[in-house]
């Protein structure tokens, strides 16, 4: 018996023969990101699958992401006789994130979550929402200064300032799927990361005075008007740019089951049951892609620090109209709501309402708030839809 | 040239697989937000239509049957040039569809987080938006 042939045997076949430092550095990676979902609970529900899909896809020899027949890598070699049942569950499952069935299931969700009610009783708020997009714009002009990437990508990129996660997943997987894990992690990163990032954006661009400012009770809003708000914006928005139908379509849709009365147990399903399955899915698979060998390099590095500075841009975009407003209000509008307007459900919202409550705690800012987050998740979505028109393939 | 530019990128309608300058990016990031504004605009001026419309309509039907609603309980007030004890808000509070134990719980939620005395506060109504 030939016992060194044995072991030489076992060691070629164990994981430590093929282990790439690159898939090294991302497996511990997922462990911080473990760490931060556990021990810190940032986003947990989402960074756990997340950081869960980094160390499948990162485990020498993992064949998860493996694609047999090219189902969604174009680049792969086809083996003949090859089937599609042959490619990793990951990557089977993946197709639902190229074909963008998961991040529409997710807004579904989203919709089915939301109360348009302070949006609809302060209009306002949507101009808020809207100037909250101007990260996005920022970042893209400067993706596109840097040289390092191409219009698709610096608009894949630039989505991060949306702080929409399906929404960001939606672009980058039309426009740049290959930098989706990237842009994916630091899109959800940030979002957790926004009492953090924030705060020191509305203290520097507010006064004591605007901070403390008390806005006034919400009007009561009709339960007509909240069917009715739903289906109209839907046709207005899809009339105008027809390519946030998508995303926009299944947020409203999901928004109608829990308004119009007679679907509670849709309503239920898109809150509850549907959005935790398809988050299992879109968080394993979109970890999954941040393969060391595609993830460790430069660009990505480059896209956190633009995620970072779209980010800063639209929190600064929402506050500054929400100063304009408080000086043609002459003093009615709290400029810290506008903050709100980067959508972050509702984690923006709960940042604006602490900051108010710093200066003055009688102060009660989230219902105030709510509307120009609410309004941010269409503005992205429309803000999505914009790009997308211009650059997809 | 900036006209130019810019009707060449809205008409288009397509960038895909082009190379852009900065001044396109920069004309790209002007359009997009002036979309982005455009539109969350009108839907801002179609709720205050619909809301105007609604308005209209309950106050019609409100002339025309003109329900007895029901007045709010009145909450015990001090006599005048008394404080409020601390146990007790200030105001007329109004119930719906919450029992008075839940809403005292609320009440003293609100001033044990917010650090202001119960006496020092103004409910005006409290109620169930969902009962599942």
């Amino acid at each position: 018996m030939d016992f060194i042939g044995i072991l030489q045997g076992l060691w070629e076949f164990s994981g430590f023969s093929v282990l790439d430092w690159r898939n090294l550095v991302m497996i511990l990676v997922s462990f911080v990101f473990l760490y931060l979902a556990i021990a810190k609970k940032f986003e947990p529900l989402l960074l756990v699958p997340i950081a869960f899909g980094i160390l499948l896809a990162n485990l020498p020899g993992s064949e998860i992401m493996y694609d047999s027949v090219g189902l969604t890598d174009f680049e792969v070699q086809v083996a003949e006789g090859a089937h599609w049942y042959d490619s990793g569950v990951l990557r089977l499952l993946y197709i639902g994130v190229k074909s963008s069935i998961f991040p529409c299931l997710i807004f579904m969700g989203v919709g089915a979550m939301t109360d348009f009610g302070p949006l609809l009783s302060n209009p306002v708020s949507l101009l808020l929402g809207a100037a909250a997009q101007l990260g996005i714009y920022i970042a893209f002009i400067i993706a596109i200064a840097s040289g390092q990437f191409t219009p698709d990508e610096a608009a894949s990129i630039s989505i991060i300032g949306g702080a929409d996660g399906p929404t960001a997943i939606f672009l980058t997987s039309k426009l740049a799927s290959h930098l989706l894990a990237p842009i994916a992690v630091a899109a959800y990163s940030y979002m957790a990361l926004i009492p953090i990032i924030q705060p020191p954006v509305m203290k520097l661009l507010t006064t004591k005075k605007e901070r403390a400012v008390k806005m006034t009770q919400l009007r009561k809003v009709s339960k007509k008007e909240k069917i009715i708000f739903p289906v109209v914006v839907l046709v207005l928005t899809a009339l105008i740019l027809p390519s946030v139908i998508p995303l926009l379509g299944m947020f409203m849709l999901g928004n109608l089951f829990k308004e119009c009365g007679v679907t509670e147990r849709l309503s239920d399903t898109a809150q509850n049951a549907l959005t935790n399955i398809v988050t299992i899915m879109l968080g394993t698979c979109v970890g999954a892609t941040a393969n060391g060998q595609t993830f460790l390099q430069t660009k990505t590095l480059l896209i956190v620090c633009l995620g970072l500075i779209a980010f800063i841009f639209s929190t600064a975009g929402g506050v500054l109209l929400g100063k304009l407003l408080y000086v043609l209000t002459k003093g009615k509008v709290n400029p810290l709501i506008g903050a709100a307007g980067v959508s972050a459900v509702p984690m923006a919202a709960r940042v604006a309402q602490k900051e108010g409550a710093k200066t003055d705690p009688t102060n009660f800012l989230l219902m105030h708030a709510m509307g120009p987050n609410v309004a941010g998740v269409i503005g992205s979505a429309v803000a999505a839809g914009f790009l997308l028109m211009l650059f997809e393939h | 040239m900036f006209t130019a530019n810019l009707l060449a990128i809205v008409n288009s309608g397509l960038l895909a697989g082009q190379d852009i300058s900065i001044l396109d990016a920069i004309l790209i990031a002007v359009v997009g937000m002036v979309v982005v504004i455009a539109i969350l605009a009108v839907i801002a001026l179609f709720i205050l239509l619909v809301s105007k419309i609604m308005g209209a309509i309950e106050k019609a039907a409100e002339k025309k049957a003109p329900a007895a609603s029901p007045k709010p309980a009145a909450a015990p007030q001090a006599p005048k040039g008394f404080p409020l004890p601390d146990t007790q808000s200030q105001g007329k509070l109004q119930l719906e569809n919450v029992d008075e134990p839940t809403a005292a719980v609320i009440m003293a939620i609100v001033s044990n987080q917010s650090g202001i005395p119960l006496n020092r506060l103004a409910f005006k109504s409290i109620k169930l938006l969902e009962d599942k």
